[in-house]
C-alpha cells in the first residue's frame, strides 16, 4: 500500500539546515499495523506527515496505492487524503468551537456527502466509539480520553484505509491510552492499515512491526 | 525609563508591521481628510466675522406675500433705510443701502480699458463706518461722501491702474458718470458673503434719477444693512417693524409685507432668499461634511482598538511576565496609552503630508485657495496637537485597560481568558464601523441621484442650444428688433428672444391687479419681460389661448401670458376659461391671451408656482428691462454662432466688450453646491470604505492567524481554499446582515429629511439600499478571499502541532 525510496527531507531556515529524514526506503502492506518508533527529533513526525500526504519530501519516491505521489500539489494531495488517510494526533486537534458530533462530521463535508446519510454515518461511528451520549458536549466538557476518541471517530467516519496516529496515547493516562489502542487494534483487525509514531514500548506492543528512527535513519525493523 | 519605554513602543510597532502599517495609514488617511475637511469647514463658519462689531451688524430682509405668491427679498425699497433708523435712533446706530441697477454687470472704461464689471456697487456714503475694510488710500469716513465718488479695491486699481497713482483717477461707468477714485481699499477677503471691486457712492445714483433717490416703498433694489446701537438686539427691533410697516408703507400692501432681520454671519450658511447679492452656501452640507470627518476619524480608531485587543494574546507574555515583576496596572495603561498615542502622532505627521500633497486638489474641488500655512496658525497647531491627543486617547484607551486587566499567571501559560468575550465588543464596533460605511454608500449614491435627477429633469423648457448675451443698457436693448431681426438672417440662428433675467436661474415680481379687486389691491405676482418669440424659443407649450404675435401691435401693451399654475391660483375652472381675463398693470390694462406649461423659473429647491410673461412696448422700459438676450442656434455650431453673434454686436453696440454665456451652464451653477457636496462625499466615501477595509484586512488577517491551527485541522480532513474562505467570511456577513438593518434605518430617515428640502426629489429605491449592502459584502469578501487564499496556501503540518 505504502512504499517509499530513498526518501529524504531537509529543512532549511536562513541559517541552519537540518536533515530530517535521510534516505529512508521503506513498504507498508495493507492491513499492516506498523510501529514507528525513536528519540525525540529523530523524523518520526516528519515521516508520518509525508506519509500522510500533508507534506512533500526533499527527495526521494513515494509510492501510495502504487501511484508516485512526492511531487504532488496541495490541491492533489488533499484529494487522495480525504478519501484514503484518517489522522489521530497527540494533541487530538478537535476544533474548540464545534461539539463532538460536529467535529466528527467535518470529513464527510468535505467529502460532499448529504446530510441525511452524514448523520446516519456520524451516529453509527460514535456509537461504535461509545460517545454517543456526549454528542452534544464541546471538547472543552470532555475528559482527554473521550476527546481522543472523537479524534479517532473523526479519523474513521470517512472508512479510510490507512490511519496514521503520531503519539495516540501520549496525553493520556494508562487507562484511557489503553482504550484507545484497542480501539485501533480492532480497527486493524476489521482490516484498516495502522501506522502509529510512539515513544511508548506498550503502545508499540499492539504493532505487528516496529520500525526504529534514528537521526533521520531507519535503523532496525522488527517483524514480531 | 521614558527612553526606554519609546524604545519598547517602536520596536513593538515595527514586530507587527502589519497591523502598524494598517493603524498609521488608516489613522492617516483619517487625520488627513478631517484636517480637510475641517479647515474647509472653518472657513465656510468664519464668513463675514472679520469686520469690528460683526456680531451687532444685520440685513434687512422683507417678505410680499400674497395668498401664498410673492417674494422673500433680500433687498428692499430705497427710502426704508433712513426712515428707519431716524425712527429708532436709539436702536439703529448706522445703516446703509447697497444698489447695482439690478444690473448683472457694469461697463466701466478707463481711457482705452474697458471691462464688464460684475462687482460694481453703490452704497451710502456710512457704508465704511458700518463695514470696516481697510484703506490703503483715502479717507473711510470721507471716501464715498461726494457725487460721483468711487472707491476700489487693491486688485482693481491694478487693473485698471498699472503702477499710476489710482487716487484722483477717473472711471467712466456706462459710458455716463465719470466716477472719481476717492480710495483704494484691500481686496474685500473671500470669507464674506459680499464681495465687490468698486463702491460709488450713492450721491452718484441721485444723478441717474433725476437728482433724487427714488421715493417708492414698493420696488426693493437695494440690500440694507444696519449696525445695531450697543446694548440693542434684533428683536427689539424686530418688534418695531409691524407699527413701522403700518406707518409708511403703501395702503395697498401693508397687510402683505413683513420685515426682518439677519445676522450677518448667518447669511453666507443660512439665506437663501430672493435677490441675494450672490448665491450662498447651504449649512446642511456643513453638518453633512462634519460628520463625514468625525466618521473618518471614528472608523479609523476603530481599527486602532480592533486591531490592538485582537491582537493582545501576542503580548500576554510580556504583559504577564512584567506584572510578574510587580509593575503596576497604571505603568502598564501609561505605556500601552503612551503606545497608541506615538503611533497617533507619527500618523499625524503623514496626514500633514497627505494635506500638503493633495490640498492643490482639494482647492480645485471646493473652489477656495487654501494654504498649508494655515496649519501655522496658533489655534490650528493647538487643534492638532489636541487632535493627537484625542485620537491617540480615544483609540487607546479601551486597549489600555484591556491589556493591562490581564492575570499574570494565566498570561506567562498562555492563556488570558479574556479573549473569549473580547470577541463580542470587536464585533460591535465592526457593526459601527459598517453602519457608518454603508449608510455613507447610501447617501452618496442618493445625493448623486438627487444631483443628476435636477440636472436632467424636465424644466418645462429647453436649456439647451442657447446663448445667452448680456445687453442691459447697452445699444442693442434699445434697438433690439433691429438687432434681433439681423441675427435671424443667418439660417444658423433658430430663435432669438429677450428678457429680463435667465429664464431658470431668476425672476422678479410685478405688480398687477386681477380683475374684481378694490382699485388700490396690487398683488405681487413672480413674472418675467420678454420680447417676441419667447415662447418658441424656450419651446414653452402653449396649453390654452395664443402666443404673443407680431402682427398683433396690441400684444405688447395688452397681452400676456400665464401659466397654469396661475389658473390655478387665481381659481378659474380651466385654462380655456382664462383667456380674455383682465389684469391691471404698469402697462395699463392687460388681458390673458394664452396659458402656458409650468416650468421652472428658479431652480428645483422651490416649487414652480403662478408664474407671468408680459411685454413692455415704450422703448426706455424695454431699454430697463430687456437684460439678456437668448438665441437659440443649430446644435453644434456653437463657435460660429459665437463669432457671427459677436461680429453683430460690433454694428451696434462697438463701444461695449461682447459678452455670452450658455444656458444649460448658468443653469448648472444653481447646483454647484449640490455638485460640490456629491464629490466631496463621494470622494471621503470612498476613503471610509479604504480606512474600513483596511480594518477588516487586519482583523481577518488576526482571525487566520488565531485560527491558524483550526485551518489547519480543517485541511487535514480535506477542506479546500473555498471553505477556508467561507470559515473567515461568513462572520463579516452577519455583521454586514445586521450593520446594514442599521443603517438602512438611519440613512432613510437622515435622506428622506435631506430629500424633502427640494420640491422635485427622487423617490429612494430600496436597490440603492440593497446595493450599498452588497457593496460592503463585496469589499469584506474581496478582503477575506485575498486573506484566507493566502491562509489556505499555508501547508498544515506547519500549523496544526502549534498553538
Amino acid at each position: 500500500m505504502i512504499k517509499t525510496e530513498n526518501l529524504s527531507k531537509i529543512f532549511r531556515t536562513d541559517e541552519v539546515e537540518t536533515t530530517a529524514l535521510d534516505e529512508v526506503s521503506f513498504e507498508v502492506k495493507q492491513g499492516e499495523f506498523v510501529a514507528i518508533m525513536g528519540p525525540s527529533g529523530c523524523g518520526k513526525s516528519t515521516l508520518l506527515n509525508i506519509l500522510g500526504l500533508l507534506d512533500n519530501p526533499s527527495g526521494g519516491d513515494y509510492y501510495f496505492n502504487d501511484k508516485e505521489v512526492s511531487t504532488f500539489s496541495e490541491r492533489q494531495r488533499a484529494k487522495l487524503r480525504k478519501k484514503n488517510i484518517g489522522f489521530v494526533f497527540q494533541s487530538f486537534n478537535l476544533i474548540d468551537e464545534l461539539n463532538v458530533q460536529e467535529n466528527v462530521e467535518l470529513p464527510l463535508i468535505y467529502l460532499g456527502m448529504p446530510a441525511s446519510q452524514r448523520r446516519k454515518r456520524v451516529e453509527e461511528v460514535l456509537e461504535k466509539m461509545q460517545i454517543i451520549h456526549r454528542r452534544k458536549h464541546f471538547p472543552m466538557q470532555l475528559s482527554g480520553g473521550q476527546q481522543q476518541r472523537v479524534a479517532v471517530a473523526r479519523a474513521v467516519i470517512a472508512n479510510p484505509h490507512l490511519i496514521l496516529a503520531d503519539e495516540p496515547t501520549g496525553n493520556l493516562d494508562s487507562a484511557n491510552g489503553e482504550e484507545v489502542m484497542n480501539l485501533l487494534e480492532s480497527l486493524n483487525n476489521e482490516g484498516t492499515t495502522i501506522i502509529i509514531v510512539t515513544h511508548s514500548q506498550r503502545d508499540a506492543e499492539y504493532a505487528q512491526r516496529i520500525v526504529r528512527l534514528f537521526d533521520g535513519q531507519i535503523i532496525t525493523e522488527n517483524i514480531k | 525609563m521614558f527612553i526606554n519605554f519609546i524604545k519598547t513602543a517602536f520596536r513593538y510597532l515595527i514586530k507587527r508591521k502589519t497591523y502598524s502599517l494598517i493603524n498609521l495609514i488608516g489613522l492617516a488617511i483619517g487625520i488627513a481628510s478631517f484636517i480637510l475637511i475641517m479647515i474647509y469647514v472653518m472657513d465656510e463658519l468664519g464668513y463675514d466675522r472679520h469686520h469690528e462689531r460683526a456680531e451687532d451688524i444685520y440685513r434687512m430682509a422683507q417678505i410680499y406675500d400674497f395668498e401664498g405668491v410673492g417674494e422673500n427679498s433680500a433687498s428692499l425699497p430705497f427710502p426704508v433705510a433712513f426712515t428707519l433708523k431716524d425712527e429708532y435712533p436709539g436702536i439703529v446706530e448706522n445703516i446703509c443701502r447697497i444698489f447695482n441697477f439690478q444690473a448683472p454687470r457694469s461697463l466701466i472704461e478707463y481711457g482705452e480699458q474697458k471691462f464688464n464689471e460684475r462687482r460694481f456697487f453703490f452704497a451710502d456714503s456710512t457704508y465704511f463706518e458700518i463695514f470696516r475694510h481697510k484703506f490703503i488710500q483715502g479717507d473711510p469716513e470721507t471716501a464715498l461722501d461726494e457725487i460721483n465718488a468711487v472707491v476700489i479695491t487693491a486688485s482693481s486699481a491694478k487693473k485698471y491702474f498699472g503702477d499710476e497713482d489710482p487716487m484722483g483717477k477717473i472711471l467712466k461707468f456706462e459710458e455716463v458718470a465719470p466716477l472719481k477714485v476717492s480710495g483704494v481699499i484691500e481686496d474685500v477677503p473671500g470669507q464674506s458673503h459680499f464681495i465687490f471691486d468698486f463702491m460709488g457712492s450713492m450721491a452718484s445714483v441721485k444723478s441717474v434719477y433725476g437728482g433724487r433717490l427714488p421715493p417708492t416703498w414698493v420696488w426693493n433694489p437695494c440690500w440694507t444693512y444696519m449696525l445695531l446701537a450697543k446694548g440693542a438686539n434684533p428683536e427689539m427691533l424686530e418688534e418695531k417693524f409691524p407699527e413701522f410697516i403700518e406707518k409708511y408703507f403703501y395702503d395697498a400692501e401693508k397687510d402683505n409685507i413683513t420685515l426682518y432681520l439677519q445676522a450677518l454671519t448667518d447669511i453666507h450658511l443660512e439665506s437663501r432668499l430672493d435677490y441675494e447679492i450672490a448665491q450662498n452656501n447651504n449649512k446642511s452640507y456643513i453638518y453633512i461634511l462634519t460628520s463625514i470627518a468625525v466618521f473618518l476619524l471614528v472608523i479609523a480608531g476603530i481599527n486602532f482598538m480592533n486591531l490592538s485587543t485582537a491582537t493582545s494574546g501576542k503580548r500576554a507574555r510580556e504583559i504577564g511576565i512584567k506584572k510578574a515583576i510587580g509593575v503596576s496596572k497604571r505603568r502598564l495603561i501609561f505605556q500601552f496609552l503612551g503606545e497608541s498615542l506615538i503611533l497617533t502622532y507619527i500618523s499625524l505627521i503623514l496626514a500633514i503630508i497627505i494635506v500638503e500633497l493633495t490640498i492643490p486638489s482639494f482647492n480645485t474641488f471646493t473652489g477656495k485657495n487654501f494654504d498649508l500655512a494655515i496649519l501655522l496658525q496658533p489655534q490650528y497647531i493647538i487643534g492638532l496637537i489636541l487632535l493627537g491627543l484625542f485620537i491617540g486617547l480615544f483609540s487607546g484607551l479601551y486597549p489600555a485597560f484591556y491589556l493591562s486587566a490581564f492575570r499574570p499567571l494565566n498570561m506567562l501559560k498562555g492563556d488570558h481568558g479574556l479573549m473569549q468575550n473580547s470577541g463580542f465588543g470587536r464585533k460591535v464596533l465592526v457593526v459601527i464601523q459598517f453602519t457608518i460605511s454603508i449608510a455613507l454608500i447610501i447617501g452618496t449614491m442618493v445625493v448623486f441621484n438627487q444631483l443628476n435627477y435636477l440636472k436632467n429633469a424636465d424644466l418645462g423648457f429647453k436649456k439647451e442650444n442657447i446663448m445667452l448675451i448680456p445687453v442691459n443698457r447697452t445699444p442693442v436693448a434699445s434697438s433690439y428688433n433691429a438687432f434681433s431681426k439681423e441675427l435671424l438672417l443667418d439660417s444658423r440662428i433658430l430663435n432669438v428672444t429677450a428678457m429680463d433675467d435667465i429664464l431658470g436661474g431668476a425672476h422678479n415680481t410685478h405688480e398687477f391687479r386681477p380683475e374684481g379687486l378694490p382699485e388700490d389691491k396690487w398683488q405681487f405676482y413672480p413674472a418675467m419681460v420678454v420680447m417676441w418669440n419667447f415662447v418658441e424659443t424656450f419651446n414653452i407649450k402653449i396649453l390654452a389661448g395664443r402666443n404673443y404675435k407680431e402682427k398683433n401691435k396690441s400684444d405688447p401693451v395688452t397681452g400676456m401670458l400665464i401659466n397654469e399654475a396661475m389658473v390655478k391660483h387665481m381659481g378659474w375652472r380651466s385654462n380655456e376659461d382664462a383667456i380674455g381675463k383682465k389684469f391691471r398693470s404698469l402697462n395699463g390694462e392687460e388681458r390673458v391671451i394664452g396659458v402656458i406649461n409650468n416650468f421652472h423659473v428658479t431652480s428645483l429647491h422651490a416649487a414652480a408656482g403662478p408664474f407671468v410673461l408680459n411685454m413692455k412696448e415704450k422703448p426706455r422700459e424695454i431699454t430697463w428691462f430687456l437684460k439678456y438676450v437668448a438665441i437659440k442656434y443649430q446644435a453644434g455650431k456653437e463657435q460660429e454662432v459665437i463669432d457671427l453673434v459677436n461680429k453683430v454686436w460690433m454694428n451696434y453696440a462697438p463701444s461695449r466688450p461682447f459678452e455670452y454665456s450658455f444656458l444649460d451652464q448658468e443653469l448648472r451653477k444653481l447646483y454647484d453646491d449640490e455638485d460640490n457636496l456629491s464629490l466631496l462625499s463621494m470622494i471621503f466615501t470612498f476613503l471610509i470604505l479604504l480606512i474600513a477595509g483596511l480594518g477588516i484586512f487586519g482583523l481577518v488577517s488576526f482571525m487566520a492567524e488565531k485560527r491558524t491551527k483550526e485551518i489547519g485541522i480543517r485541511k487535514v480532513l480535506g477542506a479546500e481554499t473555498l471553505h477556508i474562505i467561507l470559515l473567515l467570511s461568513v462572520e463579516f456577513f452577519w455583521l454586514i446582515i445586521i450593520a446594514s438593518g442599521f443603517a438602512w434605518i438611519i440613512s432613510w430617515l437622515l435622506i428622506t429629511d435631506w430629500l424633502n428640502h427640494f420640491a422635485y426629489r427622487i423617490s429612494l429605491n430600496w436597490l440603492i439600499f440593497l446595493a450599498s449592502a452588497l457593496i460592503a459584502m463585496l469589499l469584506a469578501l474581496i478582503i477575506t478571499t485575498l486573506k484566507a487564499w493566502f491562509a489556505s496556501k499555508a501547508d498544515p503540518v506547519d500549523t496544526i502541532k502549534y498553538e
